[in-house]
């Protein structure tokens, strides 16, 4: 283990799990364990997978002035944000978007969650706690009202996810039908802190309290859960044990990374970054009016956002095998004829799907949708280019490493059939 | 990952810095890769291969194993013509983790059997790997 690095609480618990360990974002995580990264990945489309991401940093929001501040900074209009009505967030209700400095380039993507009018917290990712908390103090000035601290490592954090998520959680839940009860995506339940952040508790069997949240980032069905640092190990133990029934396993970050990729979610400060906003497939972000032309409020990199004048575009991308070019300083993106047209952002193998004639199919595709009675993917080369200009869907481009060549196809979308957003009483 | 102990390297055959091995087996001499390195690359999900037919002189790369998370050249150990190709890790990849040494990837008449010689025994390569 190199000096400086972080650890989790559950790095003990990996290392003796022989998992292949691996720096990221300055913590020592694991990459994957012996059950290997495939199977990890595959778990989490026809099953669950647990993944240890206690390195995601936690801050709390209190005060009057705090909903002003985060419509400052924050993409996603508060005011605006929830269902298709586009009503305000509310307590038990959470958004994904990101902070964005004034030349519109990414700071980092994050998850804010509301537990009343003057009560907040928001996770970021690993090593993004302090210079999110800097940044938003730095904007609040010494205008009273909003208290930002700043909870790094002092809070343990899992993601269960899966379609068997639900019946797993509940196994050891007190009250699985209370928390289950209206639980749609991006809401959530209970404190791991009721001192810090006041809800409605949910207590695991043993009297734990946790928060659970019907979210994560792989693309499928599950929760993201939060406890105190010194309870992390007994809810991991726990639903290893009881995800037993359902071949749980636990997942490292390599699936973690394929199944995102083809979720057609971006890596933070990978897919989206110091460059400016704009072109990509997470536009959903930002607080469009409802003809498009405007947003809704003013905030931090608006006006550079509104700026005229062409911009590269990141797009997704998919092969036809699981062959990939690794980024590297030689890796670039040409079109069929070798010129060279844009840089490789991410490249990785979704490991569920493969394509039918053409088509992309997915593990998890139903058999009425056209998957095969034995349907054994070899997995698809997919991920993130970023290019000069717009390429509509169905344009081949090529991947290179200055060697070797690889035909890829721009897409809308990647994985089909994915799960996240199923109703919760379909899941139980 | 493997603590280098539990690493399974048979004495039967000779080793290479770049954790390729060879076998011979009669006229001919099979290649593939080491346990360690099957153990560092993670799950293999495709194994490019070169053609019957082709020549190459020791050291040259003839083929690359893509893991989960990287791409690997493969170096050949010995000079010589590609006689056979193993067709079973084209539809079976995870081959190659399951028993490296079963899973050789391709199959070559050597220029100079005497090549072997220079390749490094178990007990060589296990000290390589130590370091």
């Amino acid at each position: 283990m190199g000096q400086n690095m972080n650890i989790t609480p559950l790095h003990s618990w990996h290392v003796n799990q022989n998992a292949n360990m691996a720096a990221f974002g300055g913590y020592e995580m694991p990459l994957w364990y012996p059950t290997g990264a495939k199977a990890e990945h595959l778990a989490v489309i026809t099953g669950a997978g647990l993944f240890d991401t206690s390195h995601m940093a936690v801050l709390s929001l209190h005060g009057p002035a705090v909903r002003a501040l985060l419509q400052r900074c924050f993409s996603k209009d508060l005011e605006r944000c929830i269902g298709p009505q586009k009503l305000p967030l509310i307590a038990g209700r959470c958004v994904y978007g990101v902070f964005l400095d004034t030349a519109a380039g990414v700071i980092d993507d994050a998850i804010v969650y509301q537990y009343g009018d003057e009560a907040y917290m928001i996770v970021v990712n690993a090593s993004m706690g302090g210079p999110i908390t800097a940044h938003l103090r730095s904007e609040q000035g010494d205008t009273p009202g909003a208290m930002i601290s700043d909870h790094t490592d002092q809070v343990g954090k899992m993601d269960l996810q899966g379609p068997a998520s639900a019946r797993i959680l509940k196994r050891i839940l007190k009250d699985p039908a209370a928390v289950f009860e209206k639980m749609i995506y991006f809401s959530f339940k209970g404190s791991f802190n009721a001192d810090l952040l006041p809800a409605e508790p949910v207590y695991l069997l043993d009297g734990t309290p946790v928060m659970v949240s019907r979210t994560g980032y792989t693309g499928e069905f599950g929760f993201e859960l939060f406890v105190a640092p010194r309870h992390i190990d007994t809810l991991w133990h726990q639903l290893l044990a009881a995800g037993e029934p359902d071949n749980i396993v636990a997942c490292g970050l390599a699936a973690r990374d394929s199944l995102r990729a083809g979720a057609v979610l971006p890596l933070s400060h990978q897919d989206i970054g110091p460059w400016r906003f704009g072109c990509n497939p997470w536009l959903f972000v930002l607080p469009h009016s409802e003809n498009g032309t405007t947003f809704t409020k003013d905030f931090i990199g608006a006006p550079a956002l509104e700026a005229k004048g062409d911009i590269p575009c990141t797009l997704p991308f998919a092969g036809y095998d699981p062959r990939k070019i690794p980024v590297s300083d030689k890796s670039l993106v040409t079109d069929q004829d070798g010129k060279p047209i844009g840089s490789i952002l991410t490249c990785t193998t979704d490991m569920a799907i493969d394509r039918i004639d053409g088509a992309i199919v997915s593990l998890a595709t139903p058999r009425e949708n056209d998957r095969p009675e034995s349907f054994t993917p070899r997995g698809l080369c997919c991920g993130f280019v970023r290019l000069e200009r717009m390429l509509p869907a169905g344009t081949e481009v090529v991947l290179t490493d200055g060697k070797r060549k690889l035909k890829v196809e721009i897409r809308d979308d990647i994985r089909p059939d994915r799960t996240a957003r199923k109703p919760m009483q379909s899941m139980l | 990952m493997k603590e280098l102990e539990a690493l399974n390297l048979p004495d039967n055959i000779g080793y290479t810095d770049d954790h390729e091995w060879a076998q011979i087996t009669g006229e001919t001499v099979r290649i593939g890769v080491s346990d360690y390195a099957q153990d560092q690359l993670g799950d293999i999900v495709f194994v490019e291969m070169p053609a019957v037919g082709d020549q190459f002189s020791k050291g040259d790369e003839f083929g690359t194993l893509e893991s989960v998370k990287a791409v690997s050249e493969l170096y050949i150990p010995m000079s010589g013509e590609v006689v056979a190709v193993n067709t079973a890790l084209e539809d079976s990849p995870e081959l190659i983790n399951e028993d490296p040494y079963a899973a050789w990837i391709i199959e070559i008449k050597p220029a100079d059997a005497g090549e072997y010689q220079q390749l490094h025994t178990a007990a060589a390569y296990l000290d390589l790997l130590k370091g």
